[in-house]
Order: structure tokens, then sequence, then C-alpha cells
């Protein structure tokens, strides 16, 4: 047989391992350590430390058990393995390594001529299984991998989608905050315009005045007034100048923002944030940078003049203090003003019982309700205010109108329906349109409150609603269709009429001329030392803007100029806000007049005699022009 | 303000209407009737809303009656849809019924923050629904007698 085989290994045929390996089978003495198997297409290794101690050195001249099992594997062997089988055992024991070839046989030496060592493209025919093998494996192994990439694709996605809802709730937020801040600008000007009107009066008055009897206020201001007579008070000056800086960089920023929000609304995602951020510090910085010791001086002082009205802006064209507080009037004096010039605006209303809101055009408001009383009175109501309604029974009707593209310029929308419910209708409507929307419900706890703007509604019109909680939400959330001049008209209406238009002009210009004077806001030497009083709202925007943005709540609450009544987020607070609306107390009544000065302008002889008539014992004089 | 207190005599003169209506959101619905001896506006409003009351108490007794499937989550929404027409009106007392009806569906207590049990809902959905009825019933009398006065 051995020269039979030599000549086989001559002819290179059958490997050397392989025929060493046949030899060592052959050796009867060893049987008790490897066998062939017991079917003879097998062989056996029964004890492993025998048979790597004796057995591999005396034939591979090596005893590393690990090696020879990887050479077998080289040459396509493979373990035979029991745990598939009945008993769970090996027929040859429990230690026992069991190998096999299908041309590895007990007495057909010639097959082993067929035993290769596996090459890199394997062409026996008796491979093909194992080839088929491997490839299945590595088709599992990539298809596993297929599936945890779309895996992590599904949640890659999902992610995306989240952040890109989080993006568009933060840009309708910073755009809600923005038209907030363009509103307090407007009210500020208003209150400019007023506030030139009161002191073009007053200069004229003071020439009246001072002539006859200058000693007779007893005051030291009548010098000084002389001598500026002619112009508006420079503190004015200061302020509107003040002001129409603000207003160009409250202005210029929006549009970044609409665009982005146009960007987002395209998912395109591309994530800028640096602009809203860049704007809430730009406007809480001019807000609150009012100089340190202006507005706590300005307190101190309102408690030495006691009785003079100054604080709430009617007189102070001729306030004996006027001079010192050049800085302060654009920060202190406004809101005092607004509030005091928000009840006049009701008790008008009152009066006329439906006040015409004076709408560019008639506003497009679209009453999400099914409920038929409150439709009907909603309508009612906005149908008094001069807008044009559309209705929807449920949600589902709303996200229709909306998809099929009617603009509306306001949706109020009920939250609990039939169908779909209205958070659910204003989260699918914002994904593809950023008109406003109020939501109208008598769930107004403070969670309920911020789910809802959570899921993009820009407000809150707690039910039972009011008409003037309904007026005051239209107002807020259409300034832009507002017609300006008739409210300026109306504050400084005995005055001159030039003035007011001149002022309402540079209220619209302004804007353009914004970005030359954006970059101050950005120095830092415009941020003096806070003043604490001024910095108050500011800093609480900042805070909540920084802290916890889709609490909308908190931010507006802290808002000083809107809608106390539309706003509150607490029932109470609106009942509250409904009762001095229902039966205001009369002290409420006479803040108002006396504060507002609206009225008492529009009857200048009243007005002058309330002032001066303790001082001057003469009949008035007729007014200059 | 003057509106109140002139118009205010009207409806509130009527007795029982005192605690079962809230003047200042009623009078802001007869602010809108464009003819004040007609009412033709909150007039149909009103008659609406008695006939969408009365359904409403009807769908609620079905549902009590019934005591199955999702009978207490109907009842919670029919509370909530007739609280919120009445609320709308300034009905307080129905309207506080039907939040307390709306509670008890949801399984829950008066102010609708404890959980209570389905029995203790049934009961407790029984007496406020015969009570919610009753005072409909006292304000639509209320509200009858006003628009009758105002129209003859």
């Amino acid at each position: 047989m051995d020269p039979n085989q030599a000549g086989g290994a001559g002819s290179n045929n059958s490997s050397d391992f392989v025929r060493k390996l046949y030899k060592m089978l052959e050796n009867p003495s060893d049987e008790s350590v490897v066998r062939w198997g017991n079917d003879g297409d097998s062989f056996v290794v029964l004890e492993n430390e025998k048979f790597t101690k004796h057995i591999l050195p005396k034939h591979f001249k090596h005893s590393n058990f690990a090696s020879f099992v990887r050479q077998l594997n080289k040459y396509d062997f493979h373990k035979v393995r029991h745990n598939n089988e009945e008993n769970g055992q090996s027929q040859y024991g429990s230690g026992a390594w069991e190998f096999k070839h299908p041309d590895f046989k007990m007495n057909n030496k010639d097959a082993l001529d067929n035993i290769r060592r596996k090459a890199p493209a394997p062409r026996k025919p008796n491979q093909a299984t194992a080839e088929e093998f491997a490839p299945s494996q590595q088709m599992d192994m990539v298809s596993g991998q297929l599936m945890a990439t779309q895996q992590q694709l599904h949640a890659l996605e999902a992610r995306y989608n989240e952040l890109s809802v989080h993006h568009s709730m933060l840009l309708q937020e910073v755009m809600g905050l923005q038209k907030t801040v363009v509103n307090h600008e407007h009210v500020m000007q208003q209150i400019m315009t007023y506030l030139h009107g009161v002191d073009a009066t007053q200069r004229r008055n003071s020439k009246l005045v001072f002539p006859n009897g200058a000693q007779s206020n007893g005051n030291m201001e009548a010098p000084s007034q002389a001598a500026d007579d002619d112009n508006p008070a420079s503190p004015l000056q200061h302020a509107s100048k003040l002001l129409s800086e603000t207003n160009a960089d409250a202005m210029l920023n929006p549009r970044n923002l609409q665009q982005m929000n146009e960007i987002t609304m395209r998912m395109n995602g591309t994530l800028t944030t640096p602009p809203p951020l860049d704007f809430t510090r730009a406007t809480v910085r001019p807000t609150s940078r009012g100089p340190p010791s202006a507005a706590s001086t300005s307190s101190v002082r309102v408690e030495n003049l006691d009785n003079i009205v100054y604080p709430v802006g009617s007189s102070n064209g001729i306030d004996p203090m006027y001079s010192e507080h050049i800085n302060n009037i654009p920060y202190a004096a406004p809101p005092k003003a607004v509030d005091a010039s928000e009840p006049k605006f009701q008790e008008g209303r009152k009066k006329s019982t439906i006040p015409d809101p004076g709408w560019i055009r008639p506003p497009q408001i679209l009453l999400v309700e099914d409920d038929p009383t409150c439709r009907r009175i909603g309508s009612k109501f906005l149908y008094a205010f001069h807008c044009s309604i559309d209705c929807a029974l449920d949600g589902l009707e709303a996200v229709n109108k909306m998809n099929s593209g009617t603009k509306y310029d306001l949706v109020l929308m009920d939250i609990i329906m039939p169908n779909l419910d209205g958070v659910s209708a204003c989260h699918l409507i914002r994904q593809f349109d950023t008109t406003p929307i109020v939501a109208m419900t008598s769930n107004i706890r403070s969670d309920d409150i911020s789910m809802y703007f959570q899921h993009g509604m820009n407000d809150v019109l707690p039910k039972p609603f009011t008409k003037e909680g309904l007026l005051q939400m239209l107002e807020k959330h259409l300034v832009h269709l507002k017609k300006p001049s008739p409210q300026a008209d109306g504050m400084a209406a005995p005055q001159p009429v030039q003035m007011a238009r001149q002022l309402v002009l540079k209220e619209e210009d302004s804007p353009a001329r914004s970005p030359g004077t954006v970059s101050n806001w950005h120095s830092p030497n415009q941020m003096p030392g806070v003043s604490p009083v001024g910095s108050t709202v500011p800093d609480e925007f900042a805070h909540a803007m920084q802290g916890q943005p889709v609490q909308h709540p908190g931010a507006y609450g802290v808002n000083p100029l809107q809608g106390n009544i539309g706003y509150s987020t607490s029932p109470h607070m609106q009942i509250q806000a409904r009762h001095q609306q229902a039966q205001p107390p009369p002290g409420n009544r006479r803040q108002v007049s006396d504060m507002s000065g609206g009225d008492e302008l529009s009857n200048p002889a009243k007005r002058q005699q309330q002032m001066y008539a303790p001082q001057m014992q003469q009949p008035m004089q007729p007014r200059p022009r | 303000m003057s509106v109140s207190d002139d118009k205010g005599g009207d409806i509130m003169s009527i007795p029982g209407a005192e605690d079962t209506i809230d003047p200042a959101t009623f009078e802001q619905i007869l602010e809108m009737d464009e003819d004040e001896v007609e009412r033709e506006f909150s007039k149909s409003i009103v008659y609406d809303f008695f006939g969408q009351a009365d359904q409403t108490f009807k769908k609620m007794d079905k549902e009590l009656e019934k005591k199955e499937g999702k009978y207490l989550k109907e009842l919670s929404e029919l509370g909530h849809f007739l609280k919120g027409s009445s609320a709308t009106l300034g009905l307080t007392k129905v309207k506080d019924s039907c939040e307390k009806i709306q509670h008890y569906g949801q399984l829950k207590d008066d102010s609708g923050t404890k959980d209570i049990k389905e029995e203790e809902a049934q009961e407790k959905l029984a007496k406020i629904i015969k009570q919610a009825k009753t005072e409909f019933d006292e304000v639509k009398e209320v509200l009858k007698d006003f628009y009758k006065d105002d129209a003859e």
C-alpha cells in the first residue's frame, strides 16, 4: 500500500497532510486514542490530551491540537457535531472529536487524491455544498445588517421629524414673540404721538400762562420752559429716536424668520437657529437698557410730586422736573399710559356697543366650532366686528378648508369636537400653514394650555368668551390689518393733525431704515447697567426663551401690554377680568378719565381749568390757532 | 356700566333669574339684537338652545340606562357639549351641572381631580342629570318669561 501511496504523493495528487493523517489511522496501536469512526467515513480523536501529547508529535512534528484542527479545516474536514442527534451525545464519548471529509474513507485510499487544500476559488464539486453554505451565511449577515441599518434609518427619520416639528414650534414661538414686540412698538409709538401732541399743547399753553403770571405756578420750570418753547421737548425727541431704532430692529428680523419658516415648511430642514437667538437678544437689549438710575428716580419723583399727573403722560410738557427725566420717558411712561388707554377704549366700546375696529379690509376668520349655540354667537360677534366669517363644524372640516387653499387671517378653534379635535387639527394645519390659530376652550388648566401651544396654537381664548376678549384677540393677532391713523388721530385729537400724520409717517418709514441702526444694538456699550425696574419684564422673557421655549403661558403671562383679559392663563384671572368689564369699580373708572387724558383733551377748556384754575384767577384765554 | 345697568333690569328682575343667569354673558348676546323689542337673534339662539338641551338630556338618559360600552365617555362628551352652549349663554347653573356630568363621566369627582369608582359615578350621574334638567327647566321658564314679555 505504501508504495502506491508514495506514488500518489509523487504525482502530487494527494497532499502530505492527508497521507500522514491516513497513515496515522492505520496504526492500530493508537486505536484507543484516535481511530476510524464506526462507519469508516470519519475519524475520531477519542482522547484529546494523549493525542496532542503523543500522536501529533509522532506524525505532524508538533503538539498543538488547535493547529491540527485548523489544518483539517483547511482541507475541508468538518467536525461532526452531535448536538442534533437524539441522545445529544457522541457515540464515542463526550470528549471525542469526530472529523469527516466526503473523500476521507477507510479502505478508499484513491479518494484521498481528491482532498485538497481549500483554494480561493474552490472548484471541486464536493465543495459545492460548502460554497452554498458560506454565501447563505453571508446573506444572513448582510440582511441582518440591512435590517439594523433600516432600523437606524427609521429612528433617525423619527428623530428628524420630531426635531423639525420642534423646530417649527420654536419658529412659531419666536414669531409670536416678534409680533408681540412689534405690537409693543406700535403702542409705544402711539404713545409717543400722543405725548408729542400733549407736549405741543403744553408749550402753547405755557406761552399763554407764563407771560401772564409765571410766578403763579410757583415752580422753577418757567425759565427753562420758555427757553425750549418752540421745539418738542428734548426727552420726547430722544425717545422717538430710540423708538424708531427699536422698531426698525424689530421689523428687520421677522423676515428672516418667515423665510426660515417657509424653508422648514418645505422640509429642507436647515436648522439655522442663530437668527432667532440673535433676535431675542437684540430685542431684549434695547428694551432693557433704560438708564439704570432713571427708572428708580422716576418712581421716587412720582411720590414726591404727589398729585401731579406727570408719570401718566398727560402733562409732562410743563412738568417742573421735566429736564431731569430726559431718559425716562420711553421706558417709564409707556406701560402706564397703555394701561390707562386700554380701559378708555373699552369705555368707548361700551358706549357705542359695537365699535368699528377699523380694519383695512374685513379680516377672514375661520370659526371652528361644533356647538351651534357657540358658533352662532361667535359668528355674530365676529360679524359685529366687521369680520368675514367662515365656519367649520369640526377639526376635519377645518383642516380641509385650510388645505383647500382658502386664506384666512385667523382661525378660532374649539378644542373638543367630534371627528377631529382642535389640537390635532391645529397640529395638522401647522404642517402646511402658519395662520394664527386661537384655541377657544373652557379647558384652560396650565397643562392644557401648554399642550395647545406645543401643537402650534398661538393663543387661548377661554370660554365662554366675551365680546371684549374676542375683540382683543382679533386686535392682537390682526395688528397688520388695523388702520393706523384712527387711533393716532383719536389720541391726539385736538392737536394739529399735521403732527400726528407726520408721526404716523415716521412709523411707517422706520422699518426701511433699519439696517443702519441695527448694528447699534449689538455693540456692548449699548447695554449699561440694567435698571431693576426696566429689566424685569425682558429678563423674564429672556428666561422663558432660554429655559423652556414651549412654555408660553409664562412668557405670555409677563407681557404687560397685551390682553390682560384674552391672555390670562388661569380661569380665575379671566373671571376677574370679566368682572371688571362687566361692572368696573368706581376706582377703575376714575383712573381712566384721570390718566388717559384723552377725554379731557377733547375738552381743552375744561382741562386747562383743572390744571390752572387754582393759580389763575383770571378767565381763560382763547387758544392760539 | 350703563349698558348692564339698564338692560340688566330686564331679565334679572324676573324671579329666579338671579342665580341661574350670568347677566354679563347673557347681555352681551342681547346687545347683538338689532331690534330690542323683537330680539330676533338672541331669541332664536335661546330657543335653539332649548331644543339642543332637550335632545342632549334625552341622549343622556339613554346612555345612563344603557350602562354598557362607552356610555360613560358618551355622557362626559354630552356634558361637555351642553356645558359649552350653556356657558356661552351665561346659564351658570346648568353649566356647572354639565361640568360635573363631564367629570363624572371621566370617573372623576366634582372638581375633576380625584378618581371615583364606576358605581359611584353612575349614582352621581343619575343625580346630577336630574338636577341639570331641573335647573334647565327653571332657567327656561325665566327665559320664556323674558322673551314673552319682550314680544308683547
